[in-house]
């Protein structure tokens, strides 16, 4: 035991005599042309494979994307779009064809897809009360979701800008007369149905103001269960985005053609935003996304041609390592 | 003499000169106090009569902070720094709404750092309380109630009666009443004050002698009429004033107390150095107390100097600031122009806050500019200075101090980083300033020659005469020496004519009795142990003085005892070989030697009643002071003189001067009135000297040799080579110092050399004129004269790359004049473009303002280094100071930011440590500035896509624990481990030290290439993380949102910028994998816990369970794999091209040595276990090591006082050290006239 306790001591002096005379082990890599090349190799080697699979993960998503904003808007309204769906008189029905390419397999899924839609301003994302959405009317301190907090001296619930400018422009899909099933529920993330959303808490005084920012929300639900909501507040990171609406549990097969009927309610038109609507299928990697798989591929092969370049370069023109002739002082010598 | 004066001189008539004022501002030690008009009346023995007074207590405190004031001092102190007090700024924006984040963000990090800056400062400030506490508790006997009783040092009061044992420390600075020994005498050790370790004598006044029991200690009522407390170590005036009698006190009387620093390593019992010796014990009053004590009014604050490196990382920082502002200014005219009230969803149709307001743009971007600046704070990297710190504290205190290449076994004496602010400065000087006496050559003094009445005797050659034959091309024959030569340390003569008493057969015998009687009896040395020629050991002030004794002992003149009035000596009879006969001198008067002087003179009466005067001194001295005739001797002993001079040798001239009786009287009742007065008495003291230090007549001279240091030549050959240029600071002669200089390698005949010298006759001839406007006038022409034309010869070889090295040689009076304004420019250009530079004869002060001349005219870094008191001013002048802590005192170690026993370490200091420092602190700083340049431009490049509403990226802890959690140790062991090249290579290509001195790691091209990397990695992160965020999604299709998105980020921004720091690793440990992984790890840990919780506070953000979702993925990993490589590639590539096409010196040096690195490398060293563990055991043996720095000194002889020094800077006269011989006491002059 003692002997052990000594051993541990000079272990441990060891260590310290090591790290006061700063010659601890260490490895030293040293880049030498060998080592180079060998790494640009090694991850040539290792990338394209990577970005191929990836590439054909991608390609193997069967994504088609439809946008609706303008062909929606009748004829007579396209010069000023902005009266056209802030008039609620007028129908805002719409229908469109979309035709199936390729081969869907089940489950589809169905987005909408915002562009120019900047949910990450900063005024924006702050304006929501995370309390009162799972405690509702409980919670007082709704200062947070100034500008869109009370409505006739009543709590709004939900509050907040988020909420109030709920997307709700709403599809359906028919093939061949017969309306596909679409599943719309499970469509926002679980965690936040059970820890975000309050189980008993009912919209109250929503869209009761004179603005109407968007979709409406059943105060029979308890907003656990109003999912488009939850996804719509799950804020995107970056101004273009989609959100999930629903699956179709059917396969689609190519040639079909889909007819969308939708309500054009929501309104992009005022600044410009982009509406389109999306079906993909998914791979193991997600959507239809070619960005990594091309990143993979050009690190891949940049770095194999890196590897060939700079074995060219050491076959050619050898630069012998450890040249003293690179020295500026013994270049100095020689030339003095 | 001359020399010191003329160097004055032009000071004095001008004193505003610019030079001088900036000269003395940085030279200024401690605290100089203004002469209080008033006197200071102390009772002794009374307590109620000093009362009124309200002397201070005796307790001292060294802390800087207390209980109460901690807190607002300590963090007054840490706000000052311009990091820390603009995060405060942020943090405090942070709450106000128009804050995008959390206070929280900018105050964590803002908390942690002055958390740990806070818990260092009370640390070492415990420790400081600590010390004093045990000092203050030190007990001692106080005279109370007609007994002795023991108290405590902080309850001792002014006045006081004190009984001090044997080996006791003095509590207070005492005044010395009665002693146990006969005479009153007591033996006091002062090695803590100035490290001498020799025993000097102070002597109590006679009519105090008896008050050594308690009973008659009671009955003294004395009253002390002295100065008010002052700084100045070795002067004290006062008066004693009993029973109506006034009694001039000198320092003889005043026992000082020692250093609170040195103090508390005694009482941590470290140091068994002690006080009070060969006394029982000593009855004293106590003077000044506590913080007015001498030694605690000396204690100086020694500036504290900023290295270059720092200063330019504050410009990277205002870099920093600038681009922070303009990023933000960007940002917020974006915001100007994107709010629109056409964004619905944004409700921007009413009650908008300002900020959003589409109505008042103006207002939307000085608001936003203030959100952005908030957003932007982590650009500034607020823990680089903190890092730094620890870093550089670590370097000091385990590496420079624990190195064992840079411990000298012999003397016991580990190197020393008194600061640890210069670590990386080292890696950087480009001009040494070096000292020679002590600094150079050993300061080991070996009698080796002399010249009595024209004859040289000794047979010796010295090194520097040896190298001078040999470059002539002459085979250097060795003199065989006698097997019984005497040899002696201290003493390397040999010539049969002067030894074993065959000086009587000499044809001038009379002048070498003469010559060996001024150097047994013209000294202060004491003489120590048996009184027999082979045990006896002298102590002496400097070791040029006992070298002298010593050969007198070895011509047969030994002296033996010292009283306070009489000298003895044993000679060797006059006529008859082998007997010897004692013989005693009555010594009259001791005219100390100092500075100005340069000199010392003794007054002896021979027993048979003959009246002599001895003088010893420097040749110009003596030689003004000659009385005429003799023209042959003196003429002969000069060329001697100069001969000695250019073999490397010191030169003394000895002389005599017999003195009538009545002429003595007369002179000795000036000597006293002077030796009594109250002010000026050192000067009134030199004033009298000289009238009775005249018409000498001159017996010869001697010559000692001052032997080069161990390794020096070599190490200066390193040094050169690795493109550092040295100049040479000394007070030599310019023959002695020209002659060091080559046995040095510092000139060589390959050297263009240029000397200036005011040694010529056209000056010489005005100087006989004696007008000394035309005097200076005429020289300052001369050495404008000279310069121009070395400047026009030299400027021919500037250019040229082959030409020979240039070498400069200038002395003390002409250097005087070259640093007038005017020819400052052309002294600078010409120094500059030399190898080396020699200065002889020059001051301290001329040390200081040449190392200032290099440091402030030319931009480039300095360090001097230097053993002495009269380099402190140079020391503390220079970038960095060295000390050499061998053998004079203390002051040039106390002066210095390092300090080495030996010049040859200095090797290790500039090229291992000083270089690895600097890279290493460049490799941080640059490491800082990239992660948190790259980290913050990806929340930049989000702004963008947000509508430039400041929207944050990140959550806010992510932010706040980006840099002192996740990316702050990896750093910190880079700092530490990296290591490009081994100790041995770096010594062995010293060229690579000039890569630190063209600063080549810390360049703006350099900063531009990272912030190259930063930005393009910035875009990578941003940008590839918007791709993948278009489209991924989890299993169930459900899209990810921002916080997950900017959690993918996050993730890969932790990996790749942990990774990017190992990439620039020249050498992994195994704690770099283990710190870096760590950082890594503790991030994934950190996020599953923080997204696996939900608090109970409102975060206002959707962070739960945001991280399984994202790893639920599998093109996270993918992305996880993509994003590190794709941005490190191009670093990679960087590298690779750089390496291949443009390497560094070092990288072809590591090439070079790729194989062999495992031999020198530690993992060679298992091999040599048995070596290790020894080498180890004297690693240990240094940490536990004593802070004490100095063993053995002794001031050189003709090194001038440094107290006097810098009370001549600051226009006041003090007299330097008083040696303290035991002298007549002046009373005893008055009563017995005769």
């Amino acid at each position: 035991m003692a002997d052990m306790n000594r051993e541990r001591h000079r272990t441990r002096e060891t260590a310290f005599y090591l790290f006061t005379q700063q010659s601890l082990p260490a490895c030293k890599p040293v880049l030498t042309p060998g080592w180079v090349i060998t790494i640009f190799l090694f991850m040539g080697l290792i990338f394209i494979p990577v970005g191929l699979i990836t590439l054909r993960a991608s390609h193997s998503v069967v994504e088609i994307v439809d946008r609706y904003d303008t062909e929606c808007v009748p004829e007579a309204f396209r010069i000023d779009k902005i009266s056209y769906i802030q008039d609620d008189s007028i129908p805002k029905n719409c229908s469109r064809f979309m035709k199936v390419h390729k081969y869907m397999k089940a489950p589809i899924y169905i987005y909408y897809q915002l562009d120019n839609y900047y949910q990450n301003h900063r005024r924006y994302v702050k304006s929501r009360s995370d309390k009162q959405l799972l405690h509702g009317q409980k919670y007082h301190d709704t200062s947070s979701c100034q500008p869109v907090e009370l409505n006739n001296g009543q709590p709004i619930v939900p509050c907040g800008l988020i909420a109030w400018s709920l997307f709700n422009d709403s599809f359906t899909f028919i093939r061949e007369r017969a309306e596909l099933k679409v599943n719309r529920k499970n469509i926002a993330w679980k965690s936040d149905r059970d820890h975000k959303f309050g189980k008993n808490v009912h919209p109250f005084n929503f869209q009761n103001g004179t603005l109407i920012g968007g979709g409406k929300l059943n105060p029979k639900v308890p907003l656990s269960d109003q999912e488009d909501l939850i996804v719509w507040m799950r804020t995107s990171a970056l101004p273009s985005f989609r959100k999930l609406y629903g699956r179709i549990k059917e396969d689609l097969d190519a040639d079909d053609v889909i007819v969308v009927n939708l309500m054009n309610n929501y309104n992009t038109y005022s600044f410009g935003g982009k509406k389109k609507l999306v079906l993909s299928t998914s791979s193991w990697l997600g959507g239809k996304n070619d960005f990594l798989g091309h990143a993979c591929v050009i690190i891949g092969s940049s770095s194999l041609i890196l590897a060939i370049v700079f074995t060219l370069l050491h076959l050619k023109y050898r630069r012998p390592y450890g040249d003293t002739s690179y020295l500026p002082w013994s270049r100095k010598s020689l030339s003095g | 003499m001359s020399g010191w004066e003329t160097v004055n001189e032009p000071l004095k008539s001008q004193p505003g000169s610019s030079s001088r004022r900036t000269v003395s501002r940085t030279v200024t030690l401690g605290r100089v106090q203004p002469q209080a008009p008033a006197l200071r009346t102390i009772f002794c023995n009374d307590r109620e009569a000093n009362f009124a007074h309200r002397y201070k207590g005796n307790s001292i405190s060294t802390t800087k902070y207390n209980i109460f004031t901690f807190l607002p001092k300590g963090l007054y102190e840490q706000f000052r720094r311009v990091a820390n007090l603009y995060f405060l700024m942020v943090s405090i924006l942070s709450a106000t709404p128009y804050s995008p984040v959390h206070p929280v963000t900018n105050m964590v990090p803002l908390s942690l750092v002055l958390l740990f800056s806070l818990i260092k400062e009370a640390f070492e400030d415990w420790q400081r309380f600590q010390n004093d506490n045990a000092i203050n508790n030190t007990l001692v006997d106080v005279l109370q109630a007609q007994g002795w009783k023991t108290l405590q040092w902080r309850k001792l009061q002014v006045g006081d009666i004190i009984r001090v044992k044997q080996d006791g420390f003095f509590p207070a600075d005492i005044l010395l009443l009665a002693s146990t020994n006969a005479d009153g005498v007591c033996y006091i050790e002062t090695a803590n004050l100035d490290g001498e370790t020799n025993l000097k004598i102070r002597k109590a006044l006679e009519k105090t002698w008896d008050y050594l029991t308690p009973e008659k200690a009671c009955e003294f009522k004395g009253e002390v009429q002295c100065e008010q407390p002052n700084n100045s170590l070795y002067t004290f005036t006062g008066n004693l004033v009993i029973n109506n009698q006034t009694l001039p006190l000198s320092p003889n009387q005043i026992l000082l107390r020692v250093f609170s620093e040195c103090l508390s390593s005694i009482v941590s019992n470290v140091v068994k150095g002690c006080s009070l010796k060969n006394t029982d014990f000593i009855v004293g009053a106590v003077i000044f107390t506590g913080h007015e004590t001498k030694v605690m009014m000396n204690s100086m604050n020694v500036p504290s100097k900023r290295s270059t490196l720092e200063r330019r990382l504050d410009k990277l920082i205002l870099a920093l600031f600038s681009t922070l502002f303009s990023m933000c200014l960007l940002g917020a005219m974006g915001s100007g122009i994107f709010i629109d009230r056409k964004y619905f969803y944004l409700g921007l149709r009413q009650n908008v806050e300002d900020q959003f307001n589409p109505s008042k743009r103006f207002l939307v971007i000085i608001l936003t500019m203030l959100t952005l600046l908030t957003l932007y704070s982590t650009i500034i990297p607020i823990s680089l200075y903190v890092s730094i710190e620890t870093i550089k504290f670590i370097q000091s205190s385990q590496f420079i101090n624990k190195d064992l290449n840079m411990y000298h076994a012999e003397t016991n004496t580990p190197a020393s980083a008194r600061t640890s602010n210069l670590n990386e400065e080292l890696g950087q000087v480009e001009y040494i300033f070096s000292d020679k006496t002590g600094t150079l050559t050993r300061n080991l003094m070996e009698f080796f020659k002399c010249s009595i009445g024209g004859e040289i005797y000794g047979t010796g050659m010295t090194e520097i005469e040896k190298g001078v034959t040999e470059r002539k091309g002459i085979k250097v024959q060795e003199v065989q020496t006698s097997n019984d030569s005497v040899r002696e340390k201290g003493f390397n003569f040999y010539d049969g004519r002067l030894l074993r008493g065959a000086w009587r057969n000499e044809p001038n015998h009379d002048a070498c009795k003469e010559f060996f009687r001024c150097l047994a009896i013209c000294h202060t040395v004491l003489p120590e142990g048996d009184e027999s020629p082979a045990k006896i050991k002298y102590q002496a002030a400097s070791p040029d003085e006992a070298a002298l004794v010593l050969a007198a002992k070895n011509f047969g003149f030994f002296f033996y005892r010292r009283t306070p009035s009489m000298i003895y000596v044993r000679e060797s009879h006059v006529e008859r070989m082998g007997k010897t006969q004692d013989t005693s001198y009555e010594i009259l008067n001791v005219l100390e030697f100092n500075s100005t002087r340069k000199r010392q003179s003794v007054v002896c009466r021979y027993p048979d009643g003959r009246l002599v005067l001895y003088c010893k001194g420097a040749d110009t001295v003596i030689y003004e002071r000659l009385g005429s005739g003799n023209d042959a001797l003196n003429k002969a002993t000069r060329d001697h003189l100069e001969q000695f001079g250019s073999a490397g040798l010191r030169t003394l001239c000895l002389a005599y001067r017999d003195l009538a009786p009545d002429l003595y009287e007369s002179w000795n009742e000036k000597f006293i009135k002077a030796k009594s007065s109250l002010r000026d008495r050192e000067k009134k003291l030199d004033e009298v000297a000289e009238l009775i230090e005249k018409e000498l007549i001159l017996i010869g001279a001697t010559a000692i040799e001052d032997k080069l240091q161990e390794g020096v030549p070599s190490c200066i050959q390193t040094l050169s080579r690795a493109g550092i240029k040295f100049w040479v600071l000394t007070g030599d002669k310019m023959e002695t110092a020209i002659n060091i200089a080559y046995a040095c390698n510092l000139l060589n005949n390959e050297m263009k050399q240029f000397i200036i010298s005011s040694e010529t006759d056209a000056i010489r001839e005005v100087e006989e004129r004696g007008d000394q406007t035309e005097i200076a006038h005429f020289i300052k022409e001369d050495v404008r004269k000279q310069l121009k034309q070395s400047l026009d010869e030299a400027s021919q070889y500037f250019c040229a790359r082959s030409g020979p090295k240039l070498g400069l040689v200038i002395d003390g009076k002409c250097l005087t004049y070259a640093l007038d304004s005017s020819l400052r420019i052309m002294l600078l250009t010409l120094g500059l473009n030399c190898a080396s530079v020699v200065c002889c004869r020059v001051s301290p002060l001329q040390k200081a303002q040449v190392t200032s001349l290099v440091k402030k005219g030319a931009h480039k870094i300095t360090l001097s280094i230097g053993d002495g008191a009269n380099d402190v001013s140079m020391i503390q002048a220079a970038h960095i100071g060295i000390g050499i802590s061998g053998l004079e005192g203390m002051q040039a170690v106390m002066a210095s930011d390092f300090a080495i026993a030996q010049f040859r370490f200095l090797e290790d200091l500039l090229l291992v440590h000083g270089r690895w420092s600097y890279i290493r602190l460049c490799k941080v700083v640059m490491y800082f500035f990239y992660k948190n340049l790259a980290f913050t431009l990806t929340q930049f490049w989000f702004t963008f896509n947000t509508g430039f509403s400041g929207q944050r990226f990140y959550d806010d802890w992510f932010q706040s624990l980006y840099n002192v959690i996740f990316t702050a140790l990896p750093v910190i062991i880079v700092g530490l481990f990296d290591k490009d090249i081994s100790p041995p290579l770096s010594k062995k290509y010293p060229e690579l030290y000039k890569e630190g001195i063209r600063n080549k790691f810390f360049k703006w091209r350099v900063v531009a290439v990272w912030a190259f990397f930063s930005i393009y990695q910035s875009l990578v992160f941003f940008y590839f993380i918007s791709a993948f965020s278009s489209t991924s999604r989890d299993r169930s299709g459900k899209m990810f949102g921002l916080w997950d998105v900017s959690t993918m980020a996050f993730t890969c921004v932790v990996v790749t910028i942990n990774l990017r720091l190992l990439m620039m690793c020249n050498s992994i440990t195994r704690w770099h994998c283990i710190s870096v992984g760590g950082s890594i790890l503790v991030w994934f840990m950190f996020i599953f816990l923080y997204s696996g919780i939900t608090t109970p506070l409102d975060r206002n953000e959707n962070m739960y369970w945001v991280i399984y979702i994202l790893m639920s993925t599998p093109s996270f990993y993918v992305t996880l794999l993509l994003v590190p490589v794709a941005a490190l590639l191009v670093d990679f590539l960087y590298l690779c091209v750089q390496r291949w096409f443009f390497p560094y010196d070092y990288q072809i040096i590591q090439e070079m040595h790729k194989d062999d690195i495992h031999c020198t490398g530690p993992s060679g060293v298992v091999g040599s276990k048995q070596q290790l563990i020894a080498d180890e055991e004297r690693s240990n043996e240094i940490s536990q090591l004593p802070r004490e720095v100095s063993k053995h000194s002794g001031f050189a002889f003709d090194s001038p006082g440094y107290e006097s020094f810098f009370a001549s800077q600051s226009g006041k006269y003090v007299p330097p050290n008083a040696w303290d011989v035991a002298r007549r006491a002046s009373m005893r002059h008055k009563a017995t006239p005769k």
